[in-house]
């Protein structure tokens, strides 16, 4: 429970006479009590919840009320108001007694500014340490107010709750917006939706009961939130709150000084690089691991666990902090789901300190330092990892100049191997303006050894060919009529179409506008407007079932084609690039999922290759059907990454530099990225694909890319020792190996003694005769992609003559 | 006893695509309408806490891609469902129309113990389009659910937010006492059984 704290003005200053009236507003006074506060702000139905029953929670306002400056300060209305004449404040509705109207009536105010009229309540009482039990009413001035735990509604947190921690380092009971049930937010969020189609809040989630807060607090005071830990907010910090929070260090004078000094007194070189990093990074750095596990301790066991836990010396303050928050330490009461909160929480700070550390190249001895038993392997990785990110200048972006360097200034032909090309784009990707070109190579719409005249000249027969296909339903009246069968699937296959695109990346500004009327009063969409963007979008995916006449258009197509197009923007160019991209990617849309399949067993199989334990904690949570990289690999990571990430990992894979299912290597390194959090803490199918549906956003492209080639690489020596131990690949061998012999039958009796079991049996599987390698394994050996098997008639459909009709 | 067990209800969203399925979860869970929602690949679910006669639970709501394509692919979440939601679009015919086969396709894949008595919930989405283009009429959709052994049915509109909280609402209340009687045949004793001959008359729609 929060101490009591003195305030720091003479409290007999600091209320406003109930009965004395502002000059400039008439004023509500209340009778009960000689003496009140202005308020400011406050929202209703914010709970304290005392019990994890719903039975016990308390509905109550949080206000912000403003006292009456000390009379012995000249009052000056131009003066700011100072922070510690304001009160943030919780009371219970029960304890509101008559003012309850007033709160009611400010609450639904819904003013940005405070009110004109002077609203008066009755002081609440300052702090809580000795209020009766069940009264959890509190006050503090805002000076007082070190932090802000901010946590929106989410996953397992339905309700959006604030914690309040003050300078001397309590922290008060959480705050619950019970947003369904409140009135003004109720009003806020729609006002928001109508006013300007956003109904997200300043973070940009969904806008809830706590953004308010944030608000009245910013109009007073400096609100700063935490670059490590987002929920956290400060108010008004110091230059060491800020930089303990991971702030980006500020380089001023003082700053540097520091650091000389520290990079002075640094005996060894191995030390540089840590006095170059902020000190929370450092922290992280130093108790990496154990951090982690720690963190497992926590929402495994009990609170015991927790209170031994602050003991730590290496544990950083602001996490003493947050673990001292008694809401937090009884998380596991509440929520099933609640151990995932600590989880995506410290996964959060690997991933920031991840980003921080992107340019100090590891030294060996730092990582063998670090290492901890239990995941050493895959910290050796981290090592293999760090030599290829050392490679700097090979990750370098293709920039125009460079482009044009490998190509003959007459001729316009290739005077590198197409290799070469591959390999720099694979690890650097393009330079916007390189795309244009580039794309059309890796897509094999241009051939690589093609002159400048030759591509001219294809590019001319291109665009006529597409033309060609696009007057087959454009021009056929009766097919756009609804005419027949043939007419109703168009016409079917024109709503999906027209229902995607309308759905597809219209935060990019090309997609964005709908300023042009709808040429088909009959659409559905012919209400809300389009834009040209959208409509050749459209025309392409219809013309695409001219093309290839089998396929009919699937979810997730336009999700392919929008980048293409976006790049482009020329339908023709852009649809033959279209063409080349589905040639890969096919597979993935078939009616019978075949492709979808076939890739996710391939995953099912490298992840047991690569990392058995990994898999058996997936098979235990019935996750082997490896359904949670579904959406990855049907689009290709589209719906994880930003937009600009997007077209950087897709060139990069369009390359097959190494292999040409690298997309799964990618989707093996998320994974083990994230191991550590599957393994202590996700045990259903549910949890798994929940989280990682949530990964989306939130995954660093690069390291995520260097990690990849990294696993890449271990897979191929993986396999080779295994030929080597079966002296393969023995001549004449046609015969396809046999599986990995893993199939469910132990899975029952395996519960119990299932950490030491499994231990055991991965290394099993490496030590005697080794893993034996399936076909779809040796495949990504393989830079070739996969294509869909065309039966022979459909073939001269294919390629670069008219489809068949 | 067991007052301190979390009772979670799972239910199924089920409707051909771009019928609205991502909107009404949101619409109920989070309470907003996005015109920029993508259409959905894979599957997703939203939990919510809510409040039934006093008990509180946990409703996990999955919702999953309406190209028939993507059908096969859905027997892993179906399993272990408490209820399952039809939606289509009143003002889309074949929507409609397909609403029938996304029943079988479900008691198919989940096999229910009783596929008679399993609750479904159906939804007429988008009312707020305009009557000029409507396309299927409540009698019709209604003279459906009743076919189907007096389904509950709701029309709402998850952009204007009419009707979502109350079809939920039923649903929540179907599915508890779905997954009540299951524990009941299952597990002796572990739980306090709520009528539920009591709320099955008059849920429908109000209209
Ligand atoms: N006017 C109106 N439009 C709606 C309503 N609900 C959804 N929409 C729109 O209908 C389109 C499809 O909505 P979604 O919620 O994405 O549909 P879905 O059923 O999830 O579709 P899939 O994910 O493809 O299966 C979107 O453009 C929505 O904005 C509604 O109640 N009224
Ligand atoms: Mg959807």
């Amino acid at each position: 429970m929060p101490e009591e704290y003195t305030p720091p003005a003479s409290p007999t200053a600091s209320f406003y006479d109930l009965s004395e009236d502002d000059e400039e507003y008439s004023t509500i006074t209340h009778t009960s009590t000689g003496r009140g506060v202005k308020l400011l702000y406050t929202k209703s139905k914010v709970y304290v919840h005392p019990t994890p029953s719903a039975k016990d929670n308390i509905p109550g306002f949080i206000a912000l009320m403003q006292q009456k400056p000390p009379t012995s300060v000249a009052a000056d209305p131009s003066d700011p108001v100072n922070p510690s004449n304001l009160l943030l404040a919780w009371l219970p509705e029960s304890a509101i007694g008559t003012a309850y109207d007033t709160y009611v009536k400010v609450d639904l105010l819904d003013t940005g500014t405070p009110p004109k009229q002077t609203y008066l309540v009755p002081p609440p009482p300052i702090s809580s340490g000795s209020s009766p039990l069940g009264s959890y009413s509190f006050s503090i001035p805002v000076s007082q107010i070190y932090s802000l735990l901010v946590r929106p509604p989410s996953l397992g947190w339905w309700w959006g709750s604030i914690v309040i921690n003050s300078r001397g380092g309590d922290s008060f009971p959480a705050l619950f917006f019970h947003d369904s049930e409140c009135a003004s937010t109720i009003a806020q969020s729609k006002a928001r939706t109508k006013k300007n189609f956003d109904p997200f809040g300043e973070s940009g989630e969904l806008f809830w009961g706590g953004d308010e807060v944030l608000r009245w607090l910013k109009r007073f005071v400096k609100v700063e939130r935490s670059q490590v830990e987002k929920t956290v907010y400060l108010i008004d910090p110091s230059k060491d709150d800020l930089l303990s929070f991971g702030q980006r260090p500020v380089i001023d004078s003082t700053a540097g000084k520091n650091r000389d000094a520290a990079a002075a007194n640094a005996s060894g070189s191995g030390d540089f690089a840590a006095a170059v990093m902020d000190p929370f990074t450092k922290v992280i750095k130093s108790a990496r691991w154990s951090l982690l596990e720690q963190f497992a301790k926590v929402t495994q066991f009990s609170r015991q666990t927790a209170t031994n836990m602050l003991d730590n010396p290496n544990l950083p303050p602001q996490v003493r902090k947050l673990l001292k928050n008694p809401d937090v330490v009884s998380l596991q009461d509440d929520f099933d789901s609640a151990r995932l909160y600590l989880a995506r929480w410290a996964m959060g700070i690997a991933e920031q300190s991840e980003r921080e550390r992107a340019k100090i190249v590891w030294k060996r001895e730092d990582m063998m330092e670090m290492e901890d038993s239990a995941v050493g392997e895959f910290e050796i990785l981290d090592i293999e990892a760090g030599n290829i990110r050392g490679d700097g200048d090979r990750r370098r972006v293709v920039d125009l100049k460079e482009w044009n360097s490998w190509w003959n200034k007459s001729t316009g032909r290739l005077e590198i191997t197409a290799d070469e090309v591959k390999e720099r784009i694979f690890h650097g990707g393009c330079e916007p303006a390189v795309r244009k070109e580039a794309w059309l190579f890796l897509l094999e719409v241009y051939p690589w050894d093609s002159t400048k005249d030759e591509r001219a000249a294809l590019m001319n027969s291109r665009r006529d060919e597409y033309v060609r296909l696009k007057g087959k339903w454009w021009d056929d009246v009766s097919r756009r009529e609804g005419e027949g069968e043939a007419g109703e699937y168009w016409r079917d296959q024109k709503n999906r179409i027209e229902k995607d695109v309308h759905r597809t990346d219209r935060n990019i500004p090309i997609f964005a506008g709908e300023d042009t009327p709808h040429p088909d009063p009959d659409s559905q969409y012919s209400t809300i407007g389009t834009n040209v963007h959208l409509e050749q979008m459209k025309d392409m995916l219809l013309t695409y079932n001219e093309y290839n006449t089998t396929l009919g258009y699937v979810q997730g197509m336009s999700d392919l084609l929008a980048p293409i197009y976006a790049v482009f923007q020329d339908d023709a160019v852009a649809f033959w690039a279209f063409v080349g991209f589905m040639e890969r990617m096919e597979r993935n849309f078939l009616r019978d999922q075949s492709g979808m399949r076939a890739q996710l067993v391939t995953l099912d199989q490298l992840v047991q290759l690569m990392d058995p334990v990994l898999w058996k904690h997936l098979e235990k949570a019935e996750s082997t059907n490896f359904f949670f990289f579904f959406r990855m690999i049907l689009v290709w990571y589209k719906r994880e990454f930003e937009w600009d990430d997007v077209l950087r990992l897709w060139e990069g894979l369009w390359t097959n530099y190494l292999s040409g299912q690298f997309h799964l290597f990618v989707a093996l390194a998320v994974l083990e990225r994230h191991r550590a959090v599957i393994m202590d803490h996700l045990q259903h199918f549910d949890e798994v694909l929940k989280y990682i549906n949530e990964l989306s956003g939130t995954i660093e492209l690069n390291s995520t890319l260097i990690r990849a080639e990294a696993l890449f690489y271990k897979f191929q020596r993986t396999i080779e020792a295994s030929d080597r131990r079966h002296g393969f690949p023995s001549p004449g061998t046609a015969r396809p190996m046999v599986r990995l012999t893993h199939r469910r039958t132990d899975s029952s009796t395996a519960t119990t003694s299932s950490t030491t079991a499994t231990a055991n049996k991965g290394k099993a599987v490496d030590k005697g005769d080794g893993p034996e390698i399936t076909d779809q394994l040796r495949e990504m050996l393989s830079r070739d992609y996969v294509r869909v098997e065309k039966k022979p008639e459909d073939e001269e459909g294919k390629g670069k003559t008219p489809a068949r009709e | 006893m067991s007052s301190r067990k979390k009772v979670l209800l799972k239910v199924i969203i089920l409707g051909d695509s771009g019928v609205g399925k991502t909107s009404l979860m949101n619409q109920y869970v989070n309470k907003k309408f996005s015109a920029s929602y993508k259409a959905t690949i894979g599957a997703d679910f939203l939990t919510k806490e809510v409040l039934v006669d006093d008990r509180l639970v946990t409703m996990q709501i999955w919702d999953t891609a309406g190209q028939e394509r993507f059908q096969s692919l859905g027997v892993a979440f179906y399993r272990g469902a408490d209820c399952c939601v039809l939606v289509y679009d009143v003002n889309n015919q074949k929507s409609f129309e397909t609403l029938d086969s996304w029943r079988d396709e479900f008691l198919i894949q989940a096999s229910p113990r009783d596929a008679d008595s399993f609750p479904f919930v159906v939804i007429g989405n988008k009312i707020d389009v305009g009557d000029n283009k409507r396309l299927v009429p409540q009698k019709r959709a209604m003279a459906f659910c009743q076919s189907k052994g007096n389904l509950p049915y709701f029309e709402t509109s998850a952009k204007e937010a009419i009707n979502v909280e109350q079809a939920f609402e039923v649903i929540a209340r179907h599915a508890l006492a779905q997954e009540e009687a299951e524990e009941y045949t299952g597990d002796f004793g572990s739980s306090t059984i709520v009528d539920i001959g009591a709320d099955s008359g008059d849920d429908g729609c109000a209209c």
